[in-house]
């Protein structure tokens, strides 16, 4: 297989006054050239975190990233930003906090084409952000306005204009339809996609929203206080869900149909703190099947089927 | 074209109607509308723009020498010919109000921008580098804030004599932390935004970082405090002057105006009334102006 | 069990600034029966809001306008009444719950207080009656009573949510309204606060009116209803008439560009364009430059309001050809 992203045993810990807070603890996650793998997860389990080290927008605390067999997070920040910044781009969550309020749409688009190619003249740069704002669906037109007089929609144009004019071949998506309607969510997610196919773009699709990421992505790996407890092809989810808690995550959806009436398995409690968490199975306080092995010990990620991993002690019961 | 025309549609569409080219919204512009919504703030303004006026055409307006000393007219009281009086030589008070606006308004000025570039350009790198550089800084400057400000004007001026660089110098010093604390402010906010990690991410290199995208944004949070240092350096001048540490007379300066008048109170009390409202209106205007700044550039501030 | 609780009639609401007129609402009527829940669904900007602060008489000051209408409690004018009258019928009569839990609640006094201050400003009883109230209170939504003596910082999210709401039915409401109570919360939290309000709504028979934008939690919690579009009613009716029989084009796309959980399907279907600027609305038909099934009608005037069947009305011109036409 051909992976363009390998992540190993990544960790990113933050030292807070009450502690070391292990927001990204022993990730290890392959990405496939070209496909896209969806990360699920509820707030504060660090699905963020681990998109922005990725970035280097953090430093690791420990672990290999490796983008093409180059190890990525060792690397001096100097030799990243030449060699490697271009190449792997973020499309962020908040389309109305993370565009520059006192610059007009072409002047957003611009920036990151000038600020990589200092040789290229004015008119160049114009033109090719011109490009890019066709590419994503904004109407030249609109290359004066500021972003506060643009709709939610229009505002993620940007940021996804922004991340492509660099020619990325991986992207971080991280939660780009949260803020959105769902008619324009619908619009984003199909631009999306049409711009993966045509320039074979890798995705790696933030989100808590498990019916967005079980349609954009390929490979879906679910989250939950800094570990990675599930890891499979999209389909198996819904078909075949190992861990307790995926299985709490999907019966929890409200499903827009009327005759489903579904069991819903209600958690207990809510998110135990990641500071200096105890060696154990950290769902083990919510889980409706934990034992007093699952008290004691920390499970690790296993295959159990082909392609199909999950942490959990008790696994194999919930494989079908 | 709406669903139900109201009054309030068909004014609008009558203001639209009268305007020739089309309205563009850009964030200068939505800031001055706000302001223009505040009536207070467009009064700060009116009366700054006044004070202006007045300074530069002092000449112009006063209607005798600031200090020509009149023997056949001493300690008069407001009159037709010396409209705020006359003070112990003579001197016309309206004359010398009118030509103190300059002083004032220049010195503030100076004091404004000396302690921006050196407070404010230090807060700016201690909010924009943190950690221990942001520590050195800040204590530095609480070390500055614990030395009484009369106590070290008296001193500059023990030393270096009267005048106006060791006047600005004083109330630089004496300025710089709360300037240096509000530009850090201001730059934290700016760098705690989404905007800048997303500038990161397209390999943004920290100059452009700093002049593109942070200032820019800090600036109008900047511009509100620098409204106010104008008010605090106004009445730190005049009160230094008042006590003798700030300008030498016979500068017609207000705080020195004031010190002239101080012997008289009882006798002659427009001798003071006159430079102490002038004083308070300025101070008053400035303030007026900043509130107003501070909702047009920051409407969530409030 | 037919009797209504509200009856809301031709209602209006604009936003007047010296710059613009944000037409928030209009021309909406609907009515609510005891005990029933009805769902309002629409997107950002539909006037889901404005509907609920008009009802609650809480419209922002000079800035919000009633230009017509009517809203009835119990054969009640709410707009006859005076600020004071209101503010009995406030948290007595209709309660509600905002989106933020966060920003709702008191900082500085603790939940207990919070509680029985409602308790107290409707109620005649004791301070110590109204505080034994608020821990069966806190009991209810499912927090240990014996935490009334917290802070609302020592809560997590959707604890704090849970506080909320029991304020909220404090003094027993006969209508609650929540504005996107969920939408700040995780999926497994929403979970747990929905069964809570479901059960809650049903033991008290409470009627209810829930603004979201998530037709799941409509499907789930509703017994009507009604989709918003540019402060109109676009469609109106029992859930399962709605979901299953969806007549507006408006409706029909909401439904297709939701990624479905059980089905797979390549691409999404898109509702074209923007959401409409409810400052600039057109005379006619305020979907018609969205829609993909206008007809000839569609952009001369506003529709009217079309009967399905009893249960069933839809606001579209191409639907009321297509029943004339039948």
């Amino acid at each position: 297989m051909d992976h363009l992203i390998e992540v190993k045993n990544l960790k990113k810990y933050f030292q807070t006054p009450r502690g070391e807070l292990h927001a990204v603890d022993n990730v290890t996650l392959d990405i496939e050239r070209g496909k896209t793998i969806g990360i699920v997860g509820e707030s504060g389990c660090g699905k963020s975190t681990l998109g922005k080290t990725l970035m280097r927008l953090h430093d690791a605390t420990a672990g290999q990233i490796l983008y093409n067999d180059v190890d990525i997070a060792a690397m001096p920040m100097k030799e990243f930003k030449k060699n490697y910044r271009s190449n792997i781009q973020m499309i962020f969550q908040d389309p109305y906090a993370s565009l520059d309020p006192r610059m007009s749409v072409l002047q957003l688009v611009e920036e990151p084409i000038k600020v990589n190619n200092k040789k290229m003249s004015k008119a160049d740069v114009t033109a090719k952000a011109k490009e890019m704002m066709e590419l994503v669906g904004l109407a030249t037109r609109l290359e004066s306005s500021y972003p506060h007089e643009l709709d939610g929609g229009r505002r993620q144009r940007i940021g996804i204009a922004r991340a492509l004019s660099l020619d990325p071949d991986f992207i971080v998506c991280d939660e780009p339809v949260s803020a959105l309607d769902v008619s324009i969510q619908a619009q984003i997610l199909n631009l999306l996609q049409d711009l993966q196919q045509e320039r074979g773009l890798t995705y790696m699709f933030i989100t808590h929203d498990m019916s967005v990421v079980k349609h954009i992505s390929d490979d879906i790996a679910v989250m939950y206080l800094g570990q990675v407890i599930e890891k499979c092809p999209a389909h198996e989810i819904f078909t075949n869900t190992i861990h307790p808690y995926s299985q709490a995550l999907l019966s929890a959806i409200p499903i827009p149909n009327v005759h489903v009436k579904k069991e819903r398995m209600v958690l207990k409690g809510e998110l135990t703190s990641p500071i200096n968490p105890k060696k154990c199975c950290r769902f083990a306080e919510r889980c409706p099947y934990a034992t007093d092995q699952c008290r004691a010990e920390e499970p690790v990620l296993r295959e159990l089927k082909p392609n199909h991993m999950a942490a959990c002690h008790y696994a194999e019961q919930f494989v079908k | 074209m709406a669903k139900m025309q109201t009054p309030a549609m068909e004014k609008i569409q009558k203001k639209n109607a009268r305007r020739k080219k089309a309205y563009k919204s850009t964030p200068g512009r939505e800031s001055w509308k706000r302001y223009k919504r505040n009536p207070t703030a467009i009064i700060g303004l009116v009366v700054v723009c006044i004070l202006i006026l007045i300074a530069v055409f002092a000449p112009l307006i006063a209607p005798f020498n600031y200090q020509t000393q009149d023997y056949g007219a001493m300690m008069q009281a407001p009159s037709a010919a010396h409209w705020f009086g006359t003070d112990q030589f003579g001197r016309d008070i309206f004359s010398r109000i009118i030509y103190g606006t300059r002083y004032s308004l220049v010195i503030a000025l100076f004091c404004t921008i000396a302690a921006f570039f050196t407070g404010g350009l230090l807060g700016i790198i201690a909010g924009y580098f943190g950690g221990i550089v942001d520590t050195v800084i800040m204590r530095l400057m609480d070390i500055f804030q614990s030395i009484p400000m009369i106590m070290m004007a008296m001193c500059i001026v023990a030393v270096l004599g009267n005048g106006i660089p060791q006047l600005v110098a004083a109330i630089m010093f004496a300025s710089m932390p709360t300037m240096a604390r509000n530009n850090r402010a201001a730059i934290l906010r700016v760098r705690g935004c989404d905007y800048i990690e997303s500038s990161e991410a397209i390999g943004v290199s920290q100059p452009r970082m700093i002049i593109k995208h942070m200032i820019p944004n800090a600036a109008g949070v900047m511009i509100i405090f620098f409204a106010g240092f104008l008010a605090v350096s106004i009445m730190m001048m005049s009160s230094m002057s008042y006590i003798g540490v700030g300008l030498a007379a016979p500068t017609p300066e207000w705080g020195l105006i004031l010190n002239d008048g101080k012997a008289y109170l009882t006798s002659a009390p427009y001798m003071m009334l006159f430079p102490a409202m002038m004083i308070m209106i300025t101070c008053f205007a400035f303030n007026l102006m900043g509130d107003g700044l501070r909702d047009a550039f920051d409407p969530k501030m409030k | 069990m037919s009797e209504n609780i509200l009856k809301v009639k031709d209602l209006v609401i604009h936003y007047e600034t010296d710059e613009e007129v944000v037409e928030a609402v209009n021309n909406i009527s609907f009515e609510i029966k005891k005990g029933e829940v009805l769902g309002i669904v629409g997107e950002t900007g539909a006037g889901k809001t404005t509907t609920a602060l008009g009802i609650m008489g809480l419209l922002p000051d000079k800035v919000g306008h009633v230009i017509q209408g009517s809203i009835e409690l119990e054969g009640e004018n709410l707009f006859d009444k005076s600020e004071r009258e209101m503010r009995k019928v406030r948290g007595k009569k209709i309660s509600m719950i905002f989106q933020d839990p966060m920003t709702a609640l008191n900082p500085v006094k603790t939940v207990g207080e919070q509680i029985s201050e409602v308790i107290l400003l409707h109620d005649q009883c004791s301070k110590a009656e109204a505080l034994l109230r608020a821990q069966k209170m806190l009991a209810m939504v499912g927090i240990v009573p014996e935490r009334y003596k917290d802070y609302p910082h020592q809560f997590s999210g959707g604890m704090k949510q849970r506080i909320v709401i029991a304020i909220a039915l404090a003094c027993e409401p006969e209508l609650l309204i929540a504005d996107e109570p969920t939408t700040a919360l995780d999926v497994t939290i929403q979970a747990q606060i929905l069964d809570m309000m479901r059960s809650l709504q049903q033991k008290q028979g409470t009627s209810m009116i829930l603004i979201t934008h998530d037709l799941g939690v409509v499907a789930e919690m509703c017994d009507h209803c009604a989709v918003m579009y540019a402060g109109e009613l676009v469609e109106y009716g029992t859930v399962e008439e709605v979901f299953d029989n969806p007549q507006h084009p408006y409706t029909k796309a909401l439904y297709q560009s939701i990624p479905s959980l059980d089905k797979d399907v390549e691409r999404l279907h898109v509702v074209p364009g923007a959401v409409t600027d409810p400052s600039k609305l057109p005379s006619y038909c305020s979907f018609a430059d969205r829609c993909t099934e206008k007809c000839e009608l569609c952009e001369k005037g506003d529709p009217e309001c079309t009967e399905v069947n009893a249960e069933h009305w839809v606001k579209c011109f191409t639907y009321q050809q297509k029943k004339e036409g039948k």
